[in-house]
């Protein structure tokens, strides 16, 4: 037996571990991930394309497809400029109490999303904190598109400064300052020299924050209202239909949210040398 | 020493470019820097040597403007520019990771500083054409700074600041980064383009042969203090202090003791021109000699020119190319056994820290290892040549110069 596992292992320079583990890591990641994935495709499509076609277009899953779009846009251009701002100023000064400004950004990732939703209707609902002072000059915050986009930037405030931040941290100081014995101002620096070396960094941030946001489900639905045709994005779209046992309808949207996610990582790891250098 | 020989003014005899007056620094309660002043004058390459952690970095960056001074006043071209922030100064500064910005062409590169002062595009044009040819890069014009070689790295960096006329160039350690035969090609291409543009110029090295080389003065630095400033030859001939003289080159240290017209080391007098304002008869004081002015002889008959210090036996004998170097210990002066108690031999090469009982060192060029070999265990005649005589007192900076 000694003798014949050395043979086995390595016949002519053929390593018989690699197709093993290969093998193995894609039976293991098929009933997690690849078999779930593929009965979205298979039960949406199962009643034929015109059905599915149909499901797509219907006018409250287009409008929760929009408001997914445009609330996870208005939250990712906020979060990005933050993220940016915040990893600046965390990483080029040192003050007292920065490190638990770290942490507390930081901290979304770790906080379970329905708490969020919670929070937010603590401070902004009609009894909230803050809501509650709002409330009789007749502005309403939650169960609004806007709620929606707070929730959001709530759940994906870390992306962005995750991304961002190390490469801050990791830039020579002795650029921005070759650039300000040449002459430059704090802005040109910032916009000529500090920018640029950012652009991958940016770009990543942005996609990843899109990304979770376009599918938070947990906080959207405490703080949205769920109103079909008014505050209900893709997600809760989904899970409405599905509720209502309107598989396909569930299944068609489902399809269009895993397609896109496949996209935008697609695009993050195969630009990622355009992403990282020129 | 070869060239620059110009050993007598301790400044520069033309009027000063830039000037560092006063200069003190603290980072919290440690002292950094304390009253540092120099001049610079126009074309003027002077090299602040000096270990790390010595500051020398540190009054380059207040020069630029990136440090704060506690006290003291930068003036360029008879400007005071100590309150200005660096994007108003005018220096050049090339860092020693060279800081090209990555993202940017050579030639984007080149031209930054003229594009930030909103100068005409064909301006631009025309100055970064000008400055490619001068450092030779026409041909890499439209490549980014990872696809050059650090030597060339180098060469946009240097030109990136030269194309906005700065009032003085500050290199910070320019060839820390770089292989033995590119630093010296690099260096002597720096020197030649100094002479081109004119600007003062201050280089930080901790690099002994760099500095010597580069620098038409050289200011010794030690933790935060100048030891001494200097021509090369000078500093290298008549250091002003213990820790000159073994920063710069090898050195062996003796002890000594000043007699009338010689200095007395245990039983042998060595002849010297003794400095009656400097030296008392009778002080204790230290021999300083380069390896390079010990003579070594078979026999009794030295060169003439020599004093016949003691004689010694080879402890090793070593190769390093250009010449040999040899490790003698000394017999007690005059022959005898070395009972001579109260002058023991303090020795040192290289640091003033290693104050035991040390042989000295001797180097001989080629022709002489040829001409009389010498093995391990031979008993040789060490003459002198040249020496330094520093009093014993670290404190007391002032040197005085002896020279048969």
């Amino acid at each position: 037996m000694s003798s014949l596992i050395p043979t086995m292992r390595h016949v002519r320079g053929f390593d018989v571990a690699r197709p093993l583990s290969i093998g193995m890591l894609i039976f293991m990641m098929l009933p997690l991930v690849f078999l779930p994935l593929l009965s979205i495709f298979i039960f949406g499509t199962s009643k034929g394309l015109a059905n599915f076609w149909a499901a797509l277009t219907a006018s409250d899953a287009i409008f929760a497809l929009k408001l997914s779009m445009v609330t996870s846009f208005w939250a990712t251009v906020f979060n990005v400029l933050f993220g940016l701002f915040a990893a600046y100023v965390l990483s080029r000064y040192n003050f007292w109490g920065r490190n638990a400004l770290i942490v507390t950004i930081s901290l979304p990732t770790a906080i379970p999303t329905a708490v969020a939703g919670v929070a937010l209707l603590m401070l902004w609902g009609p009894y909230g904190m803050l809501g509650r002072l709002l409330r009789p000059h007749g502005i309403e915050v939650m169960f609004t598109a806007s709620a929606i986009v707070l929730a959001n930037i709530f759940v994906t405030f870390p992306l962005a400064f995750g991304v961002i931040k190390p490469v801050f941290d990791t830039m020579s100081r002795s650029l921005e300052e070759a650039s300000a014995t040449i002459g430059a101002t704090r802005w040109q620096t910032f916009w000529h020299v500090t920018l640029p070396s950012l652009r991958g960094a940016i770009v990543s941030g942005a996609l990843l924050t899109f990304a979770r946001a376009v599918g938070e489900f947990g906080s959207t639905i405490m703080v949205s209202g769920n109103l079909a045709g008014r505050t209900q994005t893709a997600p809760l779209y989904i899970f409405a239909k599905f509720n209502e046992g309107q598989i396909e309808a569930a299944n068609a949207i489902a399809i269009v949210l895993a397609l896109f996610s496949f996209l935008i990582f697609s695009v993050l790891f195969f630009a990622r040398d355009w992403l990282d250098v020129d | 020493m070869d060239k620059k020989v110009n050993p007598v003014s301790k400044e520069s005899p033309l009027p000063p470019a830039a000037s560092v007056v006063g200069v003190s620094k603290f980072f919290g309660k440690t002292s950094v820097l304390e009253n540092i002043t120099f001049h610079v004058a126009e074309g003027e390459a002077l090299v602040l040597l000096g270990a790390s952690g010595s500051g020398k970095t540190t009054i380059l960056r207040i020069i630029a403007g990136l440090e704060q001074p506690y006290t003291g006043k930068i003036i360029l071209h008879n400007k005071d520019v100590t309150e200005l922030p660096a994007r108003e100064r005018g220096v050049g500064v090339i860092f020693q990771s060279y800081a090209l910005f990555p993202k940017m062409t050579v030639e984007k590169n080149i031209g930054y500083g003229l594009r930030i002062r909103h100068r005409p595009r064909k301006e631009v044009k025309k100055t970064v054409n000008e400055l490619l040819e001068l450092v030779q890069l026409q041909e890499h014009r439209k490549k980014y700074p990872s696809q050059l070689s650090g030597g060339q790295q180098q060469r946009v960096a240097i030109a990136r600041t030269l194309a906005y006329n700065p009032e003085v160039l500050l290199f910070d350690e320019p060839f820390g980064a770089l292989d033995a035969q590119t630093r010296g090609h690099l260096r002597r291409e720096i020197r030649a383009l100094l002479k081109k543009v004119n600007v003062p110029a201050i280089f930080i090295t901790h690099d002994q042969e760099e500095a010597l080389e580069l620098g038409d003065r050289i200011a010794v630095i030690n933790v935060g203090h100048i030891e001494q400033i200097g021509t090369p030859y000078q500093v290298y001939n008549n250091p002003a202090t213990e820790y000159v003289a073994t920063f710069l080159g090898a050195a062996n240290i003796l002890e000594g003791v000043i007699r009338r017209d010689h200095v007395e080391i245990g039983s042998t007098h060595i002849p010297a021109r003794v400095d009656e304002e400097r030296f008392r008869e009778g002080q204790v004081v230290k021999l300083i000699f380069r390896p390079e002015d010990v003579s070594l002889s078979k026999t009794q008959a030295l060169p003439a020119g020599h004093a016949c210090l003691s004689s010694g036996i080879v402890e090793e004998t070593s190769f390093i190319g250009a010449y040999e170097r040899l490790r003698i210990r000394l017999e007690a002066p005059g022959g005898g056994a070395s009972e001579t108690g109260d002058t023991p031999y303090y020795l040192t090469t290289e640091t003033p820290e290693s104050q035991s009982a040390k042989p000295i060192i001797a180097t001989r060029p080629k022709p002489e290892t040829m001409a009389v070999k010498l093995r391990r265990g031979d008993r040789v005649f060490v003459g002198l040549h040249y020496f330094t005589i520093l009093p014993k007192d670290p404190r007391t900076r002032t040197g005085a110069e002896s020279n048969r």
